[in-house]
Order: structure tokens, then C-alpha cells, then sequence
């Protein structure tokens, strides 16, 4: 048969044991612990020589379907889910870097994620080096001997900011790094990291694949594109695992001692949500674009960021990279804080939280929320303004959101 | 031929074998999922078939339970 396209496979990926019951969604395995017949069993279960579920923080079969299914629509040679987008990033980062090592990635970067890079693992000895990476030459003079990976996000949050993904993956590839991609805003159906030479994707299935922020959840998606022997803290395994090198250090280690899983009451909500990702990202990003254009020709915002409006600068990168659907962010400035708060507090039908692809639109002014713990001179390096505020596009009905809109500026005057 | 398989002493009547027909002969569960390591070292999938165990060998049936496969 010819291969299936994104959504049957979602639909139709086959469960890697056939359930007793005919169930047609796996069921929430809601336990902790898994019998095994013999002793002799549980050692080889152990040992990962059987292919046994043991115990629900290191795997669980309503975890594992929904993993299989993103596998299947992703192309990649395996897929861990955690409990959060923050888990999978910091799990990526403790498994290939260690002490001395580096990273190369930029300033302008989702405001935990810097937190995470700079407050908590720059204190264990990791050191991370900043760069535009919207400038491909300023990014491989950072690169040494003991960098490990360019780190990206393909959209950043709340920048807008698009590099040439291409691009930095033959950097990467060059010099035997990692290249990973935080595809939060472009997830598996709206971007293809593998078609891209990303080798390690990771996202906060919280927003779109989550079905409208019903839980909190994260992926790593290892593509099986890098030769794990070129990363020194892997070499030895490289042998052992090939491949699966990375998902072997994951799974028997970095992970499992962590202990971020996904649950399974998660697994199961995310998984119904996948089912509908393709619907949810057509009208979210469909209405960002309608909002992004209309508020630039409102003639009463200072400024309007979208990577789909033609003033954009990243807007031919854009196009090339994620085709007619844009992300489902976009942001803007007003004269001031207080007008911005003035505006947001306005709104009937917008709310005013913090998350990205609910079903609702949000608004949020990320200046003094997300990046409330930095100094006014980081917030400058970051491209967070005080002027600034965040619309996170969700699924109403176009008319309503540009009433809502129309009517909040009004009210400025 | 002696092989160990899994870490358990094996007897086969059989002087060749690949390591696709041992995990044949072995009833490898999920065999779509499994990786093999062959004196500990990892086998590609694709070599499943050229790759012959000789007397004495040690062969691993591993698993990457929750999404992992070559």
C-alpha cells in the first residue's frame, strides 16, 4: 500500500499489542507496576532483553501508543514523552553534554528556557554560548572542540524570529554536532524537523497536540540522523546501540533517574488530541494570519510581528520553511505598558493567561510575566519590549476575535 | 554450535546461522522492535540476514520499551 499520509497514519497506527477488548483508543493504563510471570522474566524485562512494561515512570502502554503514533507520523527512530516541554529539553541536554561542555544557541529564546540554560545548568558546568542565529557565520565562530549542539527554536517565543534551519543543520552537520529544534510552534504536521537536517526535535505538546491545553506534556523526537560516536559522553555506547544510542542513554538512564513522565491520564488526553492536530493548526494559523493582517492595516499599532506578514523580514524563510501556515503567534506593540494593559484588560472574548495554543485565544504582555525575573538590559537582548504584547491564536471564529480586537483599541483612544 | 542468547548457554544441531533465522528460532517477541547486539556490539537491521553467528558468539535481544526501534 502506499504509504499513508499524516492524519490515517495518526488514526491507523496499529497498537504494538493487540488489545483483548477491540478497544479502538488505547486504554489509560492507570497503575504503577507490571506482573511478570517468572523471575527469569522480570531479569530479562530488566536487562531490556523482554519487551515488558515494569513499572509506569519508566514505561506504560497508554505512554507508549501515544509515542508510536508521533513516530509513525514523524519518521523518527523513536520518541520519549514527558511531562512537560521544559522536561524534554533539560533530559536532551543532561544526556549528550557534560562538564565544560557547550552549546551553541541564542538570547532570543522562550523565557524558562534561558532560565534553564542560564540559572540551572550553567551551575553544573555547562556553558552556553549566545549568538544571532539568523547569522549562520556568527554561529559556526562559536562552534569548538567542545560544543555539542545548536540549540533553535524554529519559531521563537515570543520574537517571531525565523533562522534558516537548512542552513545551521550543514553548520552542524560539518562540525559533527548535534543540531536540536524546539518546534513548539511548528509541531510534527506543520513542520517536518527531518526534512530540515534536524537531528534531535523537542516540543511542549501542551499546545497544539494536547487538544486545546487539556494537560501538560513534552516530546523528544530523535530522527536518527547523528552518529551518536561523534558526541564524546556517547562514544562508547555508539558502539553498543548504534542508533539507539541516544534513546539507550535516555530510557536506561538520564530519563528514567529523572523521573519526568508523562502520565498516563496525559498520554491518553494528547493522543485524542493528535487525532485532531490538522484541524486545530488550519484555524489557528489561518486566523493568525487574518488578525496579523488586520492589525497592521488598523493604523493604530505601533508595530505588528508575524512571520506571514510580507514586512516581516523572516517572511521568506518563512514561507520556505512552513509553507502557508505560519504559527499561530504573533505579537505587537502600543505606545506603552499602560496602554497595553489597558487594551488587554478591555477585551470581552480574548483572555488574559499564559499558554500558546489553546483553544482560546490568550494575550499576555511577556514583559512583566514571563520574563518578569530579568533586568530592562536583558529583556533588550531578548527582543522583549515593554511596548509588547503576545496573542496566542486560537480557533473562535475569526469575526468575533477581530470584534473583540476592533473594540479594545477603541477604547485606547 | 554454542551460542550464549540473552545471557543463557544455547545448543544448536545447526553449524550456520544468521541472525535473522535465530531470532526466528528463538521466537523473538515483537521482532519489528528489537535491536540485536552481537558480542556486544549493535547489528543493523539490514544486516540481519548477512550477518552469521559463529561458535561460541553472544547474542542480545534488546528492547526500547515506549517508542524506540532500528
Amino acid at each position: 500500500m502506499k504509504e499513508l499520509k499524516f492524519v490515517t497514519k495518526v488514526l491507523h497506527t496499529k497498537f504494538l499489542k493487540q488489545d483483548p477488548h477491540g478497544s479502538l483508543h488505547m486504554p489509560i493504563y492507570d497503575n504503577v507496576a507490571f506482573e511478570q510471570k517468572q523471575a527469569e522474566d522480570l531479569e530479562l524485562a530488566f536487562q531490556g532483553r523482554k519487551p515488558a512494561h515494569m513499572y509506569s515512570r519508566i514505561s506504560n502502554p497508554t505512554v507508549e501508543d501515544f509515542e508510536q503514533r508521533v513516530r509513525a507520523v514523524t519518521d523518527a527512530i523513536g520518541v520519549i514523552a514527558l511531562s512537560s516541554g521544559m522536561a524534554a529539553i533539560s533530559n536532551v541536554i543532561v544526556a549528550i553534554c557534560q562538564t565544560g561542555d557547550n552549546i551553541v544557541t541564542s538570547k532570543h529564546l522562550f523565557g524558562n528556557t534561558y532560565s534553564l540554560f542560564e540559572n540551572t545548568l550553567k551551575s553544573w558546568g555547562l556553558e552556553v554560548r549566545y549568538a544571532d542565529l539568523t547569522d549562520v557565520k556568527e554561529v559556526e565562530k562559536l562552534i569548538d572542540d567542545k560544543t555539542k549542539a545548536i540549540f533553535l527554536e524554529t519559531i521563537t517565543n515570543p520574537q517571531l524570529e525565523v533562522a534558516d534551519i537548512k542552513a545551521l543543520s550543514a553548520i552542524a552537520k560539518k562540525n559533527h554536532i548535534l543540531i536540536i529544534a524546539d518546534t513548539t510552534l511548528t509541531p510534527p504536521y506543520l513542520f517536518k524537523s527531518k526534512d530540515f537536517g534536524v537531528d534531535v526535535e523537542v516540543l511542549s505538546s501542551t499546545k497544539y497536540i494536547s487538544g486545546g491545553a487539556t494537560s501538560v506534556g513534552g516530546l523528544i523526537i530523535d530522527n536518527g540522523t547523528f552518529d551518536w560516536a561523534r558526541n564524546s559522553k556517547l562514544r562508547v555506547d555508539a558502539g553498543k546501540y548504534g542508533p539507539l544510542t541516544f534513546l539507550n542513554k535516555l530510557r536506561r538512564e538520564v530519563f528514567r533517574n529523572l523521573g519526568a513522565c508523562m502520565s498516563s491520564h496525559n498520554a491518553f488526553l494528547q493522543s485524542i488530541g493528535l487525532e485532531t492536530l490538522h484541524l486545530r493548526v488550519d484555524v489557528s494559523c489561518a486566523n493568525a494570519q487574518a488578525l496579523a493582517e488586520f492589525l497592521e492595516k488598523s493604523g493604530k499599532i505601533k508595530q505588528v510581528n508575524y512571520p506571514g506578514l510580507k514586512s516581516s523580514k523572516y517572511y521568506q524563510i518563512a514561507k520556505k520553511q512552513f509553507k502557508d501556515k505560519l504559527g499561530a503567534l504573533l505579537t505587537f506593540d502600543l505606545e506603552s505598558k499602560e496602554q497595553c494593559f489597558k487594551f488587554m484588560n478591555k477585551l470581552e472574548i480574548i483572555r488574559r493567561a499564559t499558554n500558546l495554543q489553546d483553544n482560546r485565544t490568550l494575550i499576555l504582555h511577556p514583559a512583566s510575566t514571563i520574563f518578569c525575573e530579568y533586568d530592562a538590559s536583558l529583556k533588550k537582548e531578548m527582543g522583549v519590549r515593554e511596548t509588547m504584547i503576545r496573542l496566542a491564536v486560537g480557533i473562535e471564529d475569526l469575526e468575533d476575535l477581530i470584534l473583540d480586537i476592533k473594540q479594545s483599541l477603541e477604547a485606547l483612544k | 554450535m554454542k551460542l550464549k542468547v540473552n545471557g543463557k548457554e544455547e545448543v544448536l544441531v545447526k553449524t550456520s546461522v544468521s541472525v535473522k533465522e535465530i531470532l526466528e528460532l528463538f521466537k523473538v517477541e515483537m521482532p519489528d522492535m528489537v535491536s540485536v547486539q552481537l558480542n556486544g556490539e549493535f547489528v543493523k537491521r539490514e544486516n540481519f540476514q548477512t550477518t552469521s553467528l559463529k561458535d561460541g558468539d553472544e547474542i542480545d535481544f534488546l528492547y526500547f520499551m515506549g517508542g524506540g526501534s532500528n
